[in-house]
């Protein structure tokens, strides 16, 4: 080499090194010795650099005093000096503290070290780890203060709330993908999830305005990476059963012990009333002692005995009439029916990723299956996507790129509306397994099915018969596909403008079918078949400006944006119809059967226009700023209440850059945040809600006018009273919180503290008889209600030894729910009454949907206490002085008080607390009994590294909750649907010698208020939870073994799932949720969450 | 702005239910109303099976325990104002009263562009239907709000609970009365519905010679909708047959259809009030409520003279009516063999008795607890074996949507209501006449229940009524209201005559106590308290919900 044209030192200097270019090459390695594709090796102050290939391996060309900045996200960034080594391997550290993690907020990037916001980041592993229908399910215990309320239906919709209840309904977060906001994230296969972020507070939401108050869940998918690369695969492979539980499942009472006990209560019956025991049961016996019947059905005949059944005759009657003739025997050995209705069910996944880039762009694709299915028969999910996302360069100033999904999915089999939230307010399968006596069988003799229609069993329907006739045949789909393209501009160094146009169009269609079944008490009459389709669309249109600058020790970010949406435009038809000629499958349609009925619907959607802007400023990475401003316009409300404008203020300090920091190592990171600022809700509000609008319904204003038999003619009705005046509600939210680490990241603390207040929340007030209820009340915004609590996460990292390392996780959070006013003169609403019994209550100074009702104080013991209960006659002091009888001494309860009358009262019924004192128990003495909202829930995860071999635990807590077990209506009183099956409460119910000790009030017919028609605390159970979650075991092959086979990676894991679940709560499933925010958590036939079992593979070449 | 406005989907505005066409369907909305549908609450039922036949002894809720629990509360007169099915009376009914009243303000609006003929004929229609709504809630609550279609929602919730219901009752019924034609379209109200129900009106307030005035128009002049004279039936079931809906017989009915698209337009309310576990051998199979009484069974007892047992001997063990309770379906009974009113075994379904063309009633098999609800199961308004599919409406789980008119009212009641203003007026023939016509009318030997083999099902024995009986005031009213009972069991009148007879108590009471000793725990620890139970508690939520501005009724 020679030195030429040299006419400066310092470009002498250059020329000289230029002299001495040589070739270095390395590996690069993770801590643990694996090398690491796609890690940046660059020369420091240059931008001559290259990426390692799929081994680790670099080859750079540089000078042989370069130094060389190696960096891979996750991993502490190294510099090494070259020093005219021709081999350099390195070995990057985790960095553990991950400052410079990369987190995806509301329309742009930033580093966790620069946030000011409280956020929240899942690991896309995390995500992935327990196979869902739904990623969403998995947010649960791994991010601080959002609440995961879900049950076991493959694919069902989960209640999502992040920071409490805002709202009396709409309380679902935000859910944005790839930028695009999208309604649910049902469609997504987890493995496609790169990272996921939670936005909590104000200072990080609000730049998503008035949708923003129930918080923001954020996910991008995969893009691959830039540079020259080979193409890499990765395959993910799960498969796996869920266990029904069987064993788990509530007893019920033996053939025999439910016959004994039917005895027993009409024994019981006959105290009461004095008169002879009345053994009347149509299938135990007239004597004393109950006896199982040779037959429980014999076409027409309950309880026969042998003698009674001419077989021959009824094997005829059978061929001329299968569809109503039935001979059941009982099956002494007892029906499990909860095990008759559920199966070992399996999982399955796949997932195969393909990323890839060049040096000017990058893509990944994918494509999936899973196939999952219900532990209840029929119960099926299946989705396939595939997802291609890319960009590329045009320009050095010019990119585009898009993200795009295609995905099918089908649910079919289960129960509960809303997606399959509304399954525990329903009459559900679950519940009729648990109300089917244990002595009836599945089939009958004949091979039908056997229901009650044999006499004296109650109205349930045989559950089995349900799942696989009504649900087998049914089918049900949606197609559709999301996505945006967008254009990058980088016009001049620092500014990126982006403009993006997403949308995301389905198309689903179902056919239904059920089956007529006279074997039931209450049979189905008929056969059905119904059918309908829908599509929908929507669309958003953003466009944004940033800009980011550093000047000196000043740093300045700013985003400037404009964005149009549709929430979504579509038309849906349906129609069902009875007995078409034949039920072959093939045969069916809408065109063959008898009293059709079409119904089609079309809406439009919600159209928002949006302008929003940040300013980030920060000084020496030490003081942090942060605007947000947003100003949002929605076709949702009147034009006098149209724009909402949502501020948000945020700012950080990060004491650790301070120098007085400097001199220490006990704290290795330290900063203070604090934010306010407020965010919008509009979910909770029709679309039509500022108008007043008139319909027709052919159920409610429809009339026969012209006195024929058929047909009817069509009238109108108000159906709605429009408010042009609902405007959003806002929510304030406070929030101040610490992250620090200690010891060398070896400890972190993330912490938050915060408080969320909504005002002008929209509540449909409900209007008084008189005006006329059947036209919709509107939403007015006239409540308030608060949120507080406290998010916490502690990290513990450490290693036993070189080769053995763990790291601890704890989630949790404490939340307190306050309704703190909703209309002038209302202080309370309730929720919907189930079987006559209404257990929520949502008022002003209690949590949403508070349990409410009658205090038990125990039972009526003697015959002396029932003596004592009686209406009593008051002085002017309120002391009682007279009985209803007039008689001037007034019997006294042991600590000498009047006993209060109550209807219904009798030996071994509830006693209630007289509240007000009054000496009579009256609607007044009802009380607030508990709260489903929990105080505290928590997520632990433990993960533990032995060299390759890696196990992980996750448990999750929900602590100071109550459940109201509707579900002990059905089982635990003889007097409801006598003959249905009971519990063994039964076992443990009231006699004089257990007396308060008794489970259950006296065992015998009589339904009253004292007994099971009012709600009261008895039903009002614990409902406090630690389940483990998840127990996981993977090996990583990666090394020689790899190597040899031309792999990348190769880990095997074996996983369980829900596993271990201790609680006090008696029912089936302590998880459980409910129809609405306003009445939830009552357990009634819920869909429980089944242990899973589950191996894994990944494979990367 | 303009991105910001999106019209709304499948509904109509002001302007376009404010044209002619319009009007009609609005007013179709308020007849809608009249089948008290607003969620399919039992305590709206038009036919007030609950509040009006349970509640007045003529039968129990039925069925078990557990099944409508809340109704077993109720029919012990236990139920408090947190009842949801009378809310659900209340709630009904406004909105009727609202659909009515949206009719007449619209109407009032787009006067000038409507012909004058064409506001009458709609004010009258809509203006009958109001005065139907709040008698209703007149005569469960007798404290009302009361309010006409000038009145604006925002004030309408400020009126308190003590309003002239009968002053705005009698001026819709006279204003309809003056308005509406003869003949109509089946399915409408005429002048004459409005006569009967204004008489009604009066004799409620015990305006006798009024009310007398207005039933003698209607029994000389009153016409059908489609013009025939009012009269009585020949054969008696054929009033409770969809086959002959639309009767001559029919003053004013719930109209019921099937193949609407909605089980809502044919007898919801009716809709569980079959016997239980039929199978294809009856009719419905669902769910067993409604199951008529032992008192009302023994009422239908007669003396060799055909004549009732008006001293209440009926209930004396010689003249109980011999029932299958305890006795399985496959045990042998013989039925009662001595002397019935033959309108027994067209209101009460009993063992062995045919049962409209469906097998002879088996007893206990069709029935669901009979501990509980007692031997009988409901008969009136339960459709016939083949009517299956063509008078029913098939199209939902239950095949119970049967297509019959309910009668609001009727030529029968309209005779029995001129027979009580005539014993006021002194005229005591005049009602033995009404009687005996309705009496008369049952006597039919030809139309009674017959065995496969044509002999009569029963020992029936009916007589008219001698002059001795109308001799006295006292016993001709005893012999009215007996008549009452007799001829229009199960049809929802019961409790609301008593009430106004002033003898709820005693009757009730009396009826309680003597059901409790069959039916154990479906009553024990009822009673009627006098002062309180005539009428149902303002319900609870809507004290709730205008706090300060309704009042309870006493006792509650």
């Amino acid at each position: 080499p020679q030195t030429a044209f040299a006419n400066s030192s310092s470009d002498l200097k250059i020329e000289v090194k230029d002299i001495f270019q040589t070739t270095v090459s390395g590996i690069v390695l993770d801590s643990g010795g694996i090398p690491l594709p796609g890690a940046n090796v660059v020369v420091k102050g240059t931008t001559n650099g290259t990426q390692t290939d799929f081994d680790g391996n670099f080859t750079l060309e540089v000078e042989d005093d370069a130094i060389l900045v190696i960096s891979y996200l996750g991993f502490v960034t190294k510099e090494v000096a070259v020093d005219g080594q021709s081999t350099i391997n390195i070995t990057l550290a985790d960095d553990a503290a991950a400052l410079d993690e990369v987190i995806v907020t509301g329309y742009q990037t930033e580093t966790k070290r620069e946030t000011t916001a409280a956020v929240s980041i899942v690991k896309a592993e995390e995500l992935a780890a327990i196979p869902s229908g739904n990623v969403e399910q998995q947010l649960q215990g791994r991010v601080a203060g959002v609440t995961v309320i879900t049950n076991g239906q493959p694919g069902t919709t989960s209640q999502i709330r992040i920071r409490g209840f805002g709202a009396f309904g709409g309380n679902e977060p935000l859910y944005v993908v790839d930028g695009l906001p999208v309604s649910n994230t049902e469609f997504l296969n987890p493995d496609d999830i790169e990272t996921t972020t939670v936005l909590k507070d104000a200072a990080a939401a609000s730049i998503y305005g008035a949708r923003a108050a129930n918080g923001v869940v954020v996910y991008t998918t995969k893009q691959g990476k830039r540079g020259k690369r080979k193409t890499e695969m990765t395959v993910n492979i799960s498969s796996g059963v869920t266990d029904p539980n069987v064993g788990g499942a509530l007893e019920i009472l033996s053939p025999q012990d439910q016959a004994r006990y039917t005895h027993i209560a009409y024994e019981n019956d006959a105290a009461v009333s004095g008169d002879p025991v009345d053994y009347r049961h149509p299938q135990y016996g007239s004597n004393a002692i109950a006896t199982l019947p040779d037959y429980l059905y014999a076409d027409g005949v309950s309880g026969a005995s042998a003698s009674q059944v001419n077989l021959a005759q009824i094997q005829s009657n059978y061929e001329n009439d299968p569809d109503n003739t039935f001979l059941i025997k009982p099956n002494l050995a007892g029906t499990n029916w909860y095990k008759e209705i559920t199966r070992i069910a399996p999982i399955s996944r796949f997932s195969v990723g393909f990323d890839g880039g060049t040096d000017n762009g990058r893509f990944y694709s994918g494509i999936s299956g899973q196939n999952q299915s219900g532990i209840l028969l029929e119960n099926e999910f299946v989705r396939y996507t595939a997802r291609f996302n890319s960009e590329w360069d045009i320009a050095p100033w010019l990119s585009i790129g898009e993200n795009f999904q295609a995905t099918y999915r089908s649910v079919t089999g289960g129960f509960g509306g809303n997606g399959g939230i509304g399954g525990a307010n329903s009459e559900s399968v679950i519940l009729s397994a648990i109300r089917m006596p244990s002595i009836i069988p599945v089939y009958d003799e004949f091979g039908s099915f056997a229901s009650t229609k044999a006499a004296g069993f109650g109205n349930a329907r045989n559950p089995v018969r349900v799942l696989k006739n009504d649900n087998g045949d049914d089918k049900a789909y949606a197609v559709g596909g999301t996505g945006n393209i967008y254009v990058l501009l980088k016009p001049v160094d620092g500014l990126t403008i982006r403009s993006s146009l997403g949308g995301t169009y389905s198309n689903s269609h179902y056919n239904s079918y059920s089956y007529k079944y006279l074997g039931d008490s209450e049979p189905q009459a008929s056969n059905g078949y119904s059918e309908g389709s829908n599509y929908f669309f929507n669309w958003t249109f953003t466009n944004t400006a940033s800009y980011d600058k550093l000047f000196g020790k000043h740093r300045v970010k700013a985003l400037a944006g404009i964005e149009a949406l549709n929430t979504g435009v579509g038309r849906s038809i349906n129609g069902s119809g009875i007995n078409p000629f034949s039920t072959d499958l093939d045969f069916q349609s809408l065109s063959v059967v008898q009293s059709p009925v079409v119904n089609s619907n079309q809406f439009k959607g919600v159209n928002f226009y949006s302008l929003f802007g940040k300013l980030d400023y920060s000084f020496d990475d030490r003081y942090y700023i942060t605007g947000v401003l947003r100003r949002d316009g929605s076709s949702r409300f009147g034009e006098n209440n149209r724009y909402g404008v949502f501020p948000a203020v945020s700012g950080a300090w990060r004491v650790i850059a301070e120098s007085f920091m400097q001199d220490q190592d006990v704290v290795s990171d330290l900063k203070f945040r604090a934010g306010w600022g407020q965010m919008g809700n509009s979910n909770n509000v029709d679309p039509n809600n500022q108008y007043s609008l008139y319909a027709s319904d052919r159920s409610s204003t429809f009339y026969q006018t012209n006195g024929q038999a058929s047909g009817t003619d069509e009238g109108f009705a108000a159906s709605r009273i429009g408010n042009p005046d609902a405007k959003w509600e806002t929510s304030t939210t406070l929030n101040i919180g610490f992250d620090a680490s200690f010891f060398n990241n070896k400890l972190e603390f993330i912490f938050d503290w915060w408080q969320k207040d909504t005002e002008d929340l929209l509540y449909q007030l409900p209007l008084p008889g008189v005006t006329g209820n059947y036209a919709s009340a509107p939403s007015v915004n006239i409540a308030t209600m608060s949120n507080k609590g406290v998010d916490f996460e502690i990290v513990g990292r450490g290693n036993f030894t070189e080769d053995f390392s763990f790291e601890a996780r704890v989630t949790a959070a404490f939340l307190t729910n306050k309704i703190e006013a909703l209309a002038p003169g209302l202080d309370f609403f309730d929720g919907p009454s189930v079987r006559d019994i209404v257990a929520t209550r949502n008022a002003v100074g209690h949590s949403l949907s508070s349990f409410y009702g009658y205090n038990v104080t125990g039972y009526f013991n003697s015959q002396a206490e029932l003596d004592a209960s009686v209406d009593v006659v008051r002085d002017e002091a309120g002391v009682a002085v007279l009985n209803q009888n007039g008689e001037t001494t007034v019997a006294l309860d042991a600590e000498g008080k009047p006993i209060p009358a109550q209807d219904g009262q009798g030996l071994g019924r509830f006693k209630y607390e007289d509240i007000n004192g009054d000496g009579r128990i009256t609607a007044d003495d009802r009380k607030f009994l508990g709260s489903p909202v929990p105080d505290f829930t928590g997520g632990l995860t433990l993960n533990f590294k032995y060299k390759k071999l890696e196990f992980e635990t996750y448990w999750y807590t929900s602590i100071g909750n109550e459940i109201w077990n509707q579900t002990k209506w059905y089982t635990d009183f003889y007097g409801v649907f006598e003959g249905s099956a009971k519990g063994p409460a039964a076992f443990n119910s009231w006699t004089p010698e257990l007396g308060n000790n008794a489970q259950v009030p006296r065992w015998e017919s009589a339904s009253n208020f004292s007994t099971n028609t009012v709600g009261n605390s008895w039903y009002v159970e614990d409902g406090s939870y630690l389940r483990l979650q998840r127990l996981s075991f993977s090996y990583d092959f990666r090394g020689d073994l790899t190597d040899k086979l031309g792999l990348t990676k190769l880990k095997i894991g074996l996983s369980a799932n829900n596993i271990w679940t201790y609680t006090n709560y008696s029912g089936i499933d302590p998880g459980v949720g409910g129809g609405a925010d306003t009445n939830f958590g009552i357990d009634i036939g819920n869909y429980p969450v089944g242990p899973q079992y589950m191996i894994n593979f990944e494979i990367g070449i | 702005d303009e991105f910001l406005e999106i019209a709304p989907t499948g509904s109509l505005a002001d302007a376009q239910v404010s044209t002619s066409e319009g009007i009609d369907g609005l007013l179709i909305g308020a007849y809608s109303m009249i089948n008290g549908n607003l969620g399919g609450n039992r305590g709206s039922t038009p036919n007030h099976w609950l509040v009006g036949s349970v509640l007045g002894g003529d039968a129990n809720k039925g069925t078990d325990p557990g099944d409508g629990a809340a109704l077993a509360t109720f029919q012990r007169f236990q139920a408090d104002a947190t009842f949801n099915e009378i809310n659900g009376l209340w709630t009904a009914r406004y909105e009727g009263i609202s659909r009515c009243n949206t009719v007449l303000s619209t109407v009032a609006k787009s006067s000038e562009s409507l012909p004058a003929e064409k506001v009458t004929e709609v004010n009258a229609q809509a203006r009958m239907l109001r005065g139907h709504f709040y008698f209703d809630l007149k005569k469960n609550f007798n404290n009302i709000v009361v309010f006409d279609e000038t009145v604006l929602p925002t004030d309408i919730v400020l009126i308190p609970n003590d309003g002239d219901a009968w002053a705005l009752i009698e001026a819709d019924f006279q204003y309809a009365y003056d308005n509406l034609p003869e003949t109509t379209d089946a399915g409408r109200v005429n002048k004459w519905a409005a006569a009967s129900y204004m008489g009604k009106a009066k004799l409620y307030q015990k305006k006798y010679a009024e009310a007398k005035t207005w039933f003698d128009d209607v029994i000389a002049n009153g016409v059908a909708w489609n013009g025939e004279k009012y009269a009585l039936l020949d054969d008696y079931a054929k009033v409770f047959n969809a086959a002959f809906d639309n009767h001559v017989e029919a003053i004013m009915d719930v109209e019921s259809s099937n193949e609407t698209g909605s089980v809502r337009n044919s007898n919801w309310f009716d809709d569980l009030n079959y016997p239980y576990l039929t199978g294809n051998e009856g009719p419905g199979d669902c769910c067993g409520f409604f199951q008529p009484s032992f008192e009302l069974a023994n009422s239908f007892r007669t003396g060799a003279d055909g004549l009732p047992l008006l001293d209440k001997s009926y209930n004396l063990p010689a003249n109980e009516v011999k029932n299958d309770m305890g006795v399985a379906t496959v045990d042998d009974f013989t039925p009662d063999a001595g002397p019935l009113d033959p309108r027994i075994d067209f209101s009460i379904g009993r063992r062995d008795i045919p049962y409209l063309g469906w097998k002879p009633h088996p007893g206990q098999a069709w029935i669901r607890v009979q501990a509980y609800g007692g031997p009988y199961s409901p008969k009136k308004f339960v459709y016939y074996a083949d009517q299956e599919g063509t008078l029913t409406d098939a199209s939902s789980w239950t095949r119970g949507y049967a297509t019959m008119n309910y009668p609001i009212i009727r030529f029968a009641d309209v005779l029995l209501m001129a027979a009580e203003a005539e014993i006021e007026a002194g005229t005591l023939e005049n009602a033995r006449t009404y009687v005996n016509m309705v009496r008369a009318r049952a006597a039919k030997s030809e139309f009674w229940i017959k065995n496969e083999d044509g002999s009569d099902a029963a020992n029936y024995v009916i007589e008219e009524y001698p002059a001795a009986q109308f001799a006295s005031k006292e016993s001709a009213t005893e012999a009215v209201r007996f008549e009452r009972k007799l001829e229009l069991s199960g049809e929802g009148h019961r409790f609301f005559d008593l009430v106004r007879w002033g003898v709820a108590a005693e009757e009730i009471n009396d009826y309680l106590n003597y059901e409790v000793q069959f039916l154990q725990s479906a009553y024990s620890g009822a009673s009627f308290t006098a002062g309180k139970d005539e009428y149902r508690a303002i319900p609870q939520t809507q004290l709730d919900l205008q706090p300060g501005v309704l009042q309870q009724n006493p006792g509650y």
